[in-house]
Order: C-alpha cells, then structure tokens, then sequence
C-alpha cells in the first residue's frame, strides 16, 4: 500500500526527459523510428512537430497489429511515413498529475507507456511503467 | 518540325503541352547508336521551340556538369531513369532550382522512389513529377504496374506515364530496343484511368527514320487519336471520383 506521501508524487518527478526516449517528426521512414525504438529499448514512439507538439504515438502492439494485418511488402512498410501508422488521440497524462493515479490510468488501459503533455499538447516527458512501479514502491 | 505538328494537335484538343528532346542520349544500347546533337546545339533548339510555340521545354541530362546550362534553358530538367536514384545527379538537378522530372527506373520499387524525392527535398527541390516508364522488366519486355501511380502520388507529388517507353522491349533487337507499339493506346487508357497528372510521349512523322527509340515512338498520325483517348478517359475519371469519392474502397488502415 502506497503511503500518503507517494499518493502526492507528481507525474513529473518521475517521468523520462525529453532526450530520454524516442521522439521523431512525422515523416520519419517506419524503420528509423523502430531504430530509435530500439536505441532507447522502449516500446513506444512518440510523434511531435518542431515545436513539441505531440502528434502520435506508435507502440510495439500498434506494429504488431500493423504486421498481421497490412498486405504490402515490408519495404513498403518500412519506408511508409510513421505518422501513417500511429494512433493519433494517444491517453496522455499532465505533468502535475498524481503519479497513483496515472499508474492506475495505465493498468486500466493496459498500456506501459504514458506520453507527458501540457494543457497545449506540448510533450515534456514520458511516464514509463517500471520507473513509476519504482517509485510508488520506494515510497 | 515536330513542334510545329504537336501545336497544331494540342492546340486544337485543348490539350496544354510541353516539349520534351534530349541533347544527348547516353543510355544507348550500342556505341554506334546515334547519341545526339549535343547540348550546346540542342538547348539552342529547346530555346527556339520554346520562343516560337511558347511552351515550355524539358530535357533530360546524365552528367551533373550538363544541369546548370540545362537549367538555364528549359522549364524543368529531367532526371533520365537508369539515374534516378544518383545523388549527385539529383542534387544537380534541385540546384538549377527549376522543377524537376524524375523517371522511375525498372529496378526501383514505385515505394522506393521516395526515396529519391526525399534527396531532391534534401537539396531544396519541392517540385517534382513522378513518371513510370515501364515498371519492371519481365517476359523479356517492360511489364507496367498501375499500382505505381496511387503508390507513387503518396509521395504528394503529381505523377506521370510515359506511353511509348513503356512498351519498349529493351535491347531485344540485339544492339537496339524493340518494342510493341500497338499497345501504346492500351496502357494509356488504363494509365490515365487509373489516375494521372500528365501523359508522356515521343512521337515522330517517320519512325523507321528516327534516330532514336524508333521501335517505340507513336507516329504522329496517331497522335490526336491517343489525346482524345486519354482525354474522354480522364474526364470520365474526374466524373468518377466527383460521384463516388476519393478512391477509398479497401483505405489502408
């Protein structure tokens, strides 16, 4: 059980950096942004344009459903805009939102990763589900 | 003058044109096979096409030194297709600053040719036709995918079929390309259905006399036939889309 004081832990204490997973503009090649998936080991993308501005967010299970389903040849696919493919009303969650509650957010929607936005759309960091479970644990 | 012939024809189609020759053809399939008048001589013929029928002019070139003088001369610059995917080539043509005509190679995926645009966006180059020209090579001949041209238009550029390349039958007459010129209405027709921004074309009064592609430019006698083909074609078309929508059966999702 989480103490009081875990319950007043904001999103943004324990949220990613900007440089600290991957984000890319919008007509990135499919490949290079599962490149930067991979350099950063994290399971999600995030899409913004040059002023931050979070647009979409592509997962490793929007890729896995892509793969089952879309009928082109993976040439195609890997050279498609990543835009193309991306869920573009991602569950976001405010920096000053209570970190028990945005941990509870993701187990309802069974997801890992939590794009950061301010009341703009601007992105300002990623709240990934083992740091959170970190810290809620710490407290 | 061909020009003079091609006016005539499009001017009473109603159809808006540009003159396209090359200066110097280096793609030949033998050394004795006539490679052009030279690019001095030929940009002074594009020059004088273009001030006495005012239309604009295009030429291809193959060597990135031959872009600047092109570019000076003609209203866009084309990128031949064994060379489309050549960055200095590209970046020569987005230097003249004019917009350019890209052909698709036959070893180029119509996906692929992204890539080359992305190099011509790279070089400030945001004008660009995408022209198949024969899609792959197969059956000893060129085999067109129509699905080129949806592919290709993603790219956000208009794009282009070129109808007498296109039933070229690359060196099958030993040192020169045939071809099967009874199918140029054929592919037109489905090309210009399927969805084109423009039709390319060589054509010629005399084609055994021609210098060059002979197996495969349209005699000009059948010139205004294939226009008013491909006209009644893309009308119906645009009738299409204005009844039924963008083509969105099946969106990729």
């Amino acid at each position: 059980m989480s103490t009081p004081q875990a319950e007043l832990t904001t999103v943004s204490e324990v949220a990613l950096a900007l440089d600290s997973f991957p984000v890319v503009e919008p007509r990135t090649y499919l490949k290079v942004a599962l490149e930067r998936m991979e350099q950063f080991r994290l399971g999600v993308v995030c899409i913004c344009d040059a002023e931050d501005t979070l647009l979409g967010v592509l997962t490793d299970g929007d890729l896995r459903r892509k793969v089952l389903h879309i009928q082109k040849p993976f040439s195609a696919l890997f050279s498609d805009d990543v835009i193309i493919h991306s869920v573009q009303s991602a569950t976001t969650v405010a920096p000053d939102s209570l970190l028990t509650d945005a941990v509870k957010l993701m187990g309802e929607k069974r997801i890992w990763d939590l794009p950061v936005t301010t009341s703009e759309g601007k992105l300002v960091g990623l709240l990934h589900l083992h740091p959170a479970i970190e810290a809620v644990l710490n407290q | 003058m061909m020009a003079d012939r091609i006016s005539t024809i499009c001017t009473r189609l109603n159809v808006p044109w540009i003159y396209k020759s090359c200066y110097d053809k280096d793609c030949r399939s033998s050394p004795d096979s006539f490679h052009g008048i030279g690019l001095e001589k030929g940009l002074e013929i594009l020059s004088e096409v273009r001030r006495e029928f005012g239309v604009p002019v295009v030429s291809d070139f193959s060597v990135p030194d031959w872009a600047a003088a092109t570019g000076e001369v003609c209203d866009l610059v084309q990128v031949p297709a064994y060379l489309c995917r050549q960055t200095t080539i590209l970046k020569a043509a987005a230097a003249t600053g004019r917009p350019v005509h890209l052909k698709k190679g036959q070893y180029m995926s119509p996906w692929n040719m992204k890539n080359s645009v992305r190099k011509l966006e790279a070089a400030g180059c945001y004008e660009v036709l995408l022209t198949d020209r024969g899609t792959f090579l197969g059956y000893n001949m060129q085999v067109n995918d129509m699905t080129c041209f949806p592919i290709m238009a993603q790219t956000g550029y208009p794009v282009c079929f070129d109808g007498t390349h296109s039933i070229q039958m690359p060196t099958s007459m030993g040192n020169i390309s045939g071809g099967q010129r009874e199918f140029i209405p054929h592919l037109v027709r489905a090309a210009t259905a399927c969805g084109i921004n423009a039709l390319f074309m060589e054509t010629h009064d005399n084609p055994p006399a021609a210098l060059s592609d002979a197996n495969t430019v349209l005699d000009i006698q059948y010139l205004e036939n294939i226009l008013s083909q491909a006209q009644i074609v893309h009308t119906t078309r645009l009738e299409i889309l204005e009844k039924f929508g963008e083509d969105n059966v099946h969106p990729p999702s």
